[in-house]
């Protein structure tokens, strides 16, 4: 195992990233007499960009890691980032002393949390190798916190690697962007991601290549909908839809529908994880058990997390209502394709029937125009217009087409 | 693992380290307390990220480990424990603390999620303890609080020979203090940059033992910790990178006029006359005949003015500076009388304390404060 096990189907930016650690790794070592060893390889300031689910944020923190790779093995030659020894996996479950890893259930990074990192952005590394800021989020920095970073981002302290992760190059700052050293991510292979669920998930290779085809390239939902029957399910009835909206009451019902299973979808993400934030927390804080008394004065730091639940449900709610948006263009994609004969493959093969039974009784141009439809329905979504209104304009849009 | 130590030594040693530990944990097991239990030693150990605290004291051990608890029931639990030895031991994932007739089960985290604690430099040589906490506190006042100008927050620490100086400075004053210690090479030359405000914190904290030591690691090439060391407490903290700006050449050498004033008058009437002062305004200063006049306000607003007896050496002068930054030189010099030294209205004063009217000048601490420029 090594940390670069999670990027998949990026071989050229692994390639390039090791390349990285590599020369970093010979900064630390090189002796101060001598003269610096080439470094060209390494730089001070990354922009990791990719389409959502590949693996942005796994990249920079493997990248992380293995910046912080204090294996034996390497003093013989290896790789930096086993993904074993201290450095690589406090890197990866979280606590490095020197990783910080900025991501926001928000929908903005503002100021005032970019001060603080422009602090931490000129101390220096606790551990003597390098301090990492990875910014999850870089597309949700205000102006305003744009322009804070940018002295920090453009000559940071010499020990200092700046991380910052977003969708395309046009949703950072121009002037952020010229300061950073662009790695594009491409979106995974339906193969790569298959492999890597049957690979690490265990999962059987039939139900991985579905799952891999079916998240159109996303690879945590790719994860989720091979290892969770409920998200199957749920998929299955958002490509249902185009079979509800042959009349009004059937269009109001598939919106109410869908909004209905993206609460439950987000109800039960947090059951999961929530319950085990808290406890993990309480633990820490010195609360056995459930229900006891925490200790004096730290019913704040519990308050907070509970906030940071609160308003990661929300988020989550609007990321699984966008996700069955893509599902259900993914499906009119699929039909678009069969109607103008392309030879693609298509996401959807296991609906092939009712696939050909659309694309025989509409044509190209009103494919076209629902998934206008859709789309239009996202950017509503992302405009924070009311999801039951948003959704029902769109279902009716789908049969009106 | 399980030892045996002193309801009393254990107390204060969790409660020491337990300081260092965050209020609001970046991650879960950053709340904990690292127990390590060696040969006769109990270590504990905590860690936010930024400062690493660690003590050691004495333990009957009987078996050896590390343990993981959390730090803030640890030390509640440690400091209301009766006066009898305290028996800490492992059970599988729990921890049971035992002394007396009472006895505690904890919950433990994991170990292995913890991040590396940074190891503590090579002692660089030693001061007393609250010779350099006073020094803290003298120039600590003077850096600066905005976290995007990160490098003016930093206590700049220089050391040549025997003699170390402290200096820090937030553009507006700058303060320098310069004391003796006994390094461990004689001609040892270093500078680091340490946050204020933990720095601050460390020093105070150090204070119980006799002398504190401190450690430098490798300056420059970005390797910098430091590390302070007292009485088998020892922190360590991470530098910041820079330097303040080369201050020898702004602090003027030739004055046009010394006045000489008693502090505690002094700082009483401008704490007065600032009463009417509005924020960022000024209070005034005008010295005439071994009278010091001080003003603030404007004719439109309220305003207020005091006379005090005051010995001028040199030209009259009229000068305004901000009532804030006079007030903190004026508590940070620590002397029964003030002397401040002018060139001209327009160009910084510089303060410092003298034991007495007519005893000179102590050099050891130099606060320097910019005026404001009056306009008309």
């Amino acid at each position: 195992m090594t940390v670069w096990d999670d990027v998949v189907g990026q071989q050229r930016v692994v390639d390039q990233l090791s390349a990285a650690a590599l020369a970093a790794g010979a900064l630390i070592t090189a002796d101060p007499a001598e003269a610096r060893p080439d470094s060209s390889a390494m730089t001070h300031a990354w922009l990791f960009t990719g389409p959502p689910g590949s693996g942005r944020a796994t990249a920079a923190r493997a990248f992380a890691a293995a910046l912080q790779c204090v294996s034996p093995d390497r003093a013989l030659g290896a790789a930096p980032g086993c993904g074993f020894c201290e450095g690589c996996h406090t890197t990866l479950v979280g606590t490095h002393a020197d990783v910080e890893v900025v991501r926001t259930d928000l929908l903005t990074i503002g100021v005032k949390d970019t001060r603080d990192l422009v602090r931490r952005s000129s101390l220096t590394p606790a551990g003597g190798r390098w301090q990492v800021i990875v910014l999850e989020d870089a597309d949700r920095l205000t102006e305003g916190a744009g322009n804070v970073l940018l002295k920090a981002v453009e000559e940071p302290a010499p020990r200092t690697v700046w991380l910052l992760c977003a969708p395309s190059l046009e949703d950072v700052l121009p002037t952020i962007r010229s300061r950073c050293r662009a790695l594009v991510l491409r979106t995974p292979p339906a193969e790569a991601i298959a492999d890597t669920l049957v690979r690490r998930d265990g999962v059987d290779p039939q139900m991985a290549a579905f799952a891999a085809r079916a998240a159109h390239g996303h690879i945590g939902r790719a994860r989720r909908l091979a290892t969770d029957e409920g998200a199957r399910t749920r998929r299955e009835e958002v490509l249902r839809i185009p079979q509800m909206v042959s009349d009004i009451g059937g269009c109001l019902k598939a919106a109410q529908q869908l909004v209905d299973s993206a609460v439950e979808d987000a109800r039960q993400v947090a059951e999961g994880t929530d319950a085990k934030e808290t406890e993990e927390l309480r633990a820490a804080l010195g609360a056995s058990g459930a229900g006891s008394r925490l200790p004096r004065g730290t019913a704040g730091v519990l308050k907070d997390l509970q906030d940071r639940q609160k308003r990661r449900a929300t988020r989550t709610q609007r990321d699984t209502l966008d996700r069955a948006l893509i599902d259900l263009a993914g499906f009119y994609r699929d039909v678009l394709a069969v109607q103008v004969g392309a030879a693609t493959e298509l996401c959807n093969a296991e609906l092939r029937p009712t696939i050909d039974r659309f694309a025989a009784s509409s044509t190209p141009e009103h494919t076209l125009r629902r998934i206008e439809a859709v789309l239009d329905c996202r950017r509503a979504l992302d405009r924070n217009v009311a999801p039951l209104l948003a959704l029902e304009a769109m279902t009716v849009s789908l049969r009106a087409a | 693992m399980k030892f045996r130590v002193e309801r009393d030594v254990l107390a204060e040693a969790v409660a020491w380290a337990a300081r260092s530990l965050p209020a609001r944990p970046p991650a879960p097991v950053l709340a904990g307390l690292l127990l390590k239990a060696s040969a006769g030693t109990l270590s504990l150990s905590g860690f936010d990220y930024e400062v690493s605290a660690r003590v050691e004291v004495e333990a009957d051990v009987e078996d050896e480990g590390t343990v993981l608890v959390s730090g803030r029931l640890l030390a509640d639990i440690s400091r209301s424990l009766p006066n009898r030895p305290v028996e800490l031991s492992t059970d599988g994932v729990r921890v049971n603390v035992v002394c007396g007739s009472s006895r505690f089960t904890l919950h433990t985290l994991p170990v292995d999620e913890y991040p590396a604690l940074p190891a503590m430099p090579e002692a660089s040589g030693s001061v007393p303890g609250d010779v350099f906490a006073a020094a803290v506190a003298q120039v600590a006042i003077a850096a600066g609080r905005d976290d995007t100008l990160p490098v003016l927050t930093g206590v700049r620490i220089e050391i040549e020979g025997d003699t170390v100086t402290l200096a820090a400075t937030d553009r507006y004053r700058f303060a320098v203090r310069e004391f003796l210690w006994k390094p461990e090479v004689s001609d040892m030359s270093a500078v680091a940059l340490v946050p204020a405000k933990t720095l601050l914190d460390t020093a105070k904290s150090l204070t119980s033992g006799d002398t504190v030591s401190l450690a430098l690691a490798g300056s420059g090439g970005g390797e910098g910790l430091i590390g302070f060391e007292g009485a088998g407490r020892r922190t360590t903290t991470r530098l910041l990178e820079g330097d303040l700006p080369k201050y020898r050449t702004l602090f003027p050498t030739e004055f046009s006029a010394v006045a000489v004033i008693e502090t505690a008058p002094f700082v009483e009437a401008v704490k007065r006359v600032a009463l009417v002062a509005e924020r960022n305004t000024p209070v005034r200063l005008t010295f005439e005949q071994d009278v010091l006049t001080l003003e603030a306000g404007s004719s439109d607003d309220a305003q207020a003015t005091e006379r005090l007896d005051a010995r001028l050496e040199g030209d009259d002068i009229s000068i305004a500076f901000n009532p804030t930054f006079l007030l903190d030189g004026l508590s940070a010099i620590d002397s029964p009388v003030a002397q401040l030294s002018f060139t001209t209205h327009t160009k910084p004063a510089l303060l410092s304390g003298r034991p007495a009217i007519d005893a000179e000048a102590n050099e050891a601490y130099r606060y320097l404060i910019m005026p404001v420029r009056l306009s008309g």
